[in-house]
């Protein structure tokens, strides 16, 4: 049983994580994108990585998908959106996204714009988190306002580095039942 | 290591799953104890030996642990009566960080509350070497919400709809204090 579907949204796609893609993960993962993490060492974690995103899945602890840009026939695997901490009483679950520097913003935010839209029509979440961990690329916190998500907390040495190291995390929040701010709008119209 | 602390004042132990139950749900089942957090009082006194025994399984595997207030006396009275609950718990041992709450008798004053607080601090940044402690309560909790100030611990900003309690929507404020905040 298929519980990670494949969605598609304008410039990619997002979908199960399979185990051919353990090359192309690799690559994702020789740049992590959260302060303190190193390149990954050894590629056979990745096998279990996507076992376990199965098994996640079908137990409702979250959910990971290969985040692929391009078109039919011409996909190019350059990150995961990564759905955790999920809440299902709650109604809640926090997302991120692992990818390549070439990724950009656009192609991010519409692969989370899609995983939500999946996330809340077919379990009817409704709260979702993401946390941006300082030193991570600035441009992201513009992209989570843009659609839809506010600062909601900043958690003071709330991500570790190394071993005496701590950086800030900011908490974002977007809750459904509130209005999306159209992104084409500029301040003051 | 020992978790059974003491202050000039009180005795902050580990429970005792089966003894504490009855003294346990004498604390619990005032509706303002819980309410800063939300938590419902209990009705019944099973619910206390329920929570003893959920506590000790969460201790037992390392990710939260319960402490039980009572008052140093010679007084029969207040050593049968529990004064507070303080418990540590979504303790992360990778970020060094975890949460606490406490959960009051009706006359337990702010003094007392901090000397309560600054032994189990000193335990969880010396001993478990813990760096961050976070707290979490309902935005209109002002007297929690002072006590914790009051304590040092800074305020974080607000997280939506953290639970549904009583038919609504709870916002959870967020308070933190690092072992680095102690002078």
């Amino acid at each position: 049983m298929q519980f990670t579907p494949e969605l598609n949204f304008d410039g990619g796609r997002v979908r199960p994580l399979a185990a051919e893609d353990r090359d192309a993960l690799f690559r994702v993962y020789q740049q992590p994108e959260l302060p303190g993490q190193r390149p990954l060492q050894d590629p056979a974690q990745l096998d279990r990585m996507i076992e376990l995103s199965v098994q996640m899945a079908a137990t409702q602890r979250g959910m990971m998908w290969a985040l692929e840009v391009g078109s039919e026939g011409n996909y190019e695997l350059l990150g995961v959106v990564g759905a955790f901490d999920w809440q299902p009483s709650m109604l809640r679950i926090t997302l991120r996204i692992d990818g390549l520097p070439e990724l950009g913003c656009d192609l991010r935010a519409a692969a989370l714009e899609t995983c939500i839209g999946f996330l809340s029509s077919k379990y009817h979440l409704r709260n979702f988190a993401f946390q941006w961990v300082d030193g991570q690329n600035p441009a992201y916190r513009d992209m989570l306002t843009r659609i839809g998500f506010s600062l909601s907390a900043r958690q003071r040495d709330g991500w570790r580095t190394a071993e005496q190291t701590f950086v800030d995390v900011e908490l974002y929040h977007r809750l459904l039942d509130q209005d999306v701010p159209d992104p084409t709008a500029r301040a003051g119209e | 290591m020992n978790w059974n602390l003491e202050t000039e004042h009180f005795v902050i132990r580990l429970p005792l799953a089966d003894q504490d139950g009855d003294a346990l749900f004498g604390l619990l089942k005032n509706p303002q104890v819980g309410a800063h957090l939300p938590r419902l009082p209990m009705f019944v006194s099973v619910q206390s030996l329920d929570e003893l025994r959920r506590a000790t399984m969460r201790f037992q595997a390392r990710e939260a642990a319960t402490w039980l207030v009572l008052r140093r006396s010679d007084n029969v009275d207040d050593l049968a009566a529990f004064q507070a609950r303080i418990t540590l718990q979504n303790i992360n041992w990778m970020l060094s960080s975890a949460r606490l709450q406490w959960e009051l008798a009706d006359d337990v004053k702010r003094e007392e509350l901090a000397e309560m607080i600054s032994a189990v601090e000193s335990f969880c940044f010396d001993e478990l070497q813990l760096h961050r402690l976070e707290l979490r309560m309902v935005p209109e909790a002002a007297e929690q919400r002072a006590n914790a100030e009051a304590l040092g611990y800074q305020y974080e900003g607000c997280l939506p709809a953290q639970m549904e309690f009583d038919e609504r929507w709870i916002d959870q404020v967020l308070y933190s204090r690092l072992a680095t905040d102690r002078v």
